[in-house]
């Protein structure tokens, strides 16, 4: 959790009527990770919670709470295109949303043969992801190594 | 006694009173609360799992001595919190449970890796002398419920076959005695449990308002012995083994066999189960035990990352490193640990016992986790006391070694 970098700039966004629409439409191709900072709205209606938007050096943390509790912030380059989603509390939050398009990576890699339940990783060249925890302890963390802005440090994904 | 018509494989009647367990060199432990345990391959030979722990469970219909099943190779996990079989292997009917609303209640329980789906049924659970009367348990993968909820599909793939699962069921026995808690008995979406109405495509989210409703931890029901749990395993050689024996005791200061003694107590937070660990004079205070994990996970990126595909999250040092860390709990209480790191891709392809196993614990949380896996539990005695439960030397939630 950003607890020590300076806040430049904190904001609140509105959902709009449009926004609402989208969201409740069957195709969600379009959101998170890889997509327009427009689809962290889009996110947040599926997510049923509220954004709050803090700005660092290079780029801009929307984080979105749900119901459960659960933490889910998606990290939006000065381009507009989330590059990282990062998770963690009791529940895992509905990842076919926040990876959009990259969903079906982690599907192929959750199906392959890897190590027990508690851990995943993907470690390819257009998208790195990290999963794992306990029950009542999730975390996870999915980036696209291609669109991080230069200066930004993988360990502020977080 | 109930007389479940089993095949007692792996149950508690097999040579638990005889010998000693070679390596720790202490003795074997026998009564009617001892279970044996034992970490080997799991049910699935086409994928052998590493450093899984396994046990035998005996279910019945709640009121029944007849209508019962024993089940073997089920996982035995401390990070997590209730009894959940894979519909597939079940041969008995089991009445369902109701949410408050009337529906059936069902449940989405989340993995780092996928999901498993199913409704939530009552029943009679066994371990050796141990009986447990009406336990909400999950049913994964029950075909009478295919409409999984949109969030639910939506953390990964589905998990609900003995092979996508690795085991004929998993018995979560740490801390908690519901596998939601709180939460669950206020907020909708909750993400865990929702109402499926009779002939309704869709289930919707639910609240559980009664604790005692959601998924819980057997032990924790046991008329005697429901405090907590002891888990013993003998030492195994820095490279590996092909299977290792142990037993599970439940209760702490209940029995002759189950008394509490010298060990440090680390108590942990009441909303994670976790402590703190420090290494190499980082804290690290989102750490814990956990047998569901089977291997070590922390990140220090000082030691060489495997590069074969599927284990990159893995350490491979060229030499098996010797560390040290410090576990304190919430207590203040802190003891020393030195553990070893090996080459993870060399243990995994011989041994399905692989006490130097271990990795990174990336994300967000990378920076706060030590995950303590099974090989923290070979070669020593560890408690896990529930939260609220009381022994001669503490209240839980707690671990002790």
């Amino acid at each position: 959790m950003p607890t020590s970098k300076s806040i430049a700039n904190v904001k609140k966004c509105l959902l709009t009527g449009a926004v609402l629409a989208a969201a409740l439409s069957p195709c969600i191709a379009d959101a998170g990770l890889g997509q327009a900072e427009t689809s962290v709205q889009t996110d947040a209606v599926r997510l049923k919670g509220s954004i709050k938007a803090t700005q660092y050096t290079g780029y801009q943390v929307q984080e979105i709470q749900m119901p459960s509790g659960t933490l889910v912030r998606e990290f939006v380059a000065t381009n507009g295109t989330v590059f990282a989603v990062a998770w963690n509390g009791p529940t895992v939050p509905n990842l076919r949303q926040t990876l959009g398009q990259y969903f079906d990576n982690f599907v192929a890699a959750a199906q392959a043969k890897h190590a027990g339940h508690h851990h995943l990783q993907i470690q390819q060249s257009d998208l790195v992801l990290q999963a794992g925890g306990h029950m009542r302890a999730f975390s996870g963390r999915a980036y696209l190594p291609q669109a991080v802005p230069a200066g930004v440090s993988i360990a502020d994904l977080r | 006694m109930l007389s479940c018509g089993g095949d007692g494989s792996g149950g508690g009647s097999t040579g638990l009173s005889s010998g000693s367990s070679g390596s720790s060199g202490s003795s074997v432990p026998s009564g009617s609360n001892v279970v044996s345990v034992v970490v080997n391959g799991g049910p699935t030979s086409t994928s052998p799992d590493v450093n899984t722990m396994f046990t035998t469970v005996t279910i019945c219909a709640p009121g029944s001595t007849t209508n019962c099943q024993t089940i073997d190779n089920i996982q035995v996990d401390t990070g997590s919190y209730g009894l959940r079989i894979l519909a597939p292997v079940l041969t008995i009917s089991l009445p369902l449970q109701m949410a408050s609303d009337g529906g059936t209640l069902a449940e989405c329980t989340a993995f780092a890796d996928g999901y498993s789906w199913g409704p939530v049924a009552s029943a009679n659970v066994q371990v050796s002398g141990e009986s447990a009367s009406s336990v909400p348990v999950q049913v994964i993968g029950s075909a009478n419920f295919p409409n999984v909820p949109a969030d639910c599909q939506s953390v990964g793939p589905a998990e609900d076959t003995v092979a996508s699962f690795g085991a004929n069921g998993i018995i979560g026995i740490g801390v908690f005695a519901q596998d939601c808690g709180a939460g669950c008995t206020t907020v909708v979406d909750n993400q865990v449990y929702y109402s499926c109405a009779s002939g309704s495509v869709q289930c919707e989210p639910t609240t559980v308002p009664s604790l005692a409703s959601q998924v819980t931890n057997p032990i924790s029901l046991f008329p005697t012995d429901n405090n907590g749990v002891i888990i013993q395993l003998p030492s195994v050689a820095a490279d590996g083994a092909a299977t290792l024996s142990g037993s599970m005791i439940f209760g702490v200061d209940t029995e002759t066999n189950n008394a509490s003694g010298s060990q440090t107590i680390l108590t942990v937070d009441s909303t994670f189960g976790e402590f703190t660990t420090i290494f190499n004079g980082q804290m690290l205070p989102m750490s814990f035990l956990d047998t569901g994990s089977n291997g070590l996970y922390w990140g220090d990126s000082s030691i060489t990352a495997c590069t074969e595909s599927g284990f990159t999250n893995f350490y491979c040092p060229t030499s098996t490193l010797n560390l040290s860390a410090t576990l304190q709990g919430q207590n203040g209480t802190s003891v020393n640990e030195s553990f070893s790191v090996g080459d993870a891709e060399t243990l995994n392809g011989n041994f399905t016992v692989a006490p130097t196993l271990a990795g990174t614990f990336g994300g967000p949380n990378a920076a706060t986790t030590f995950d303590w896996g099974l090989p923290f539990y070979f070669g020593r005695t560890v408690y896990t006391v529930i939260q609220g439960g009381t022994t001669k030397v503490g209240t839980g939630p707690y671990v002790a070694f």
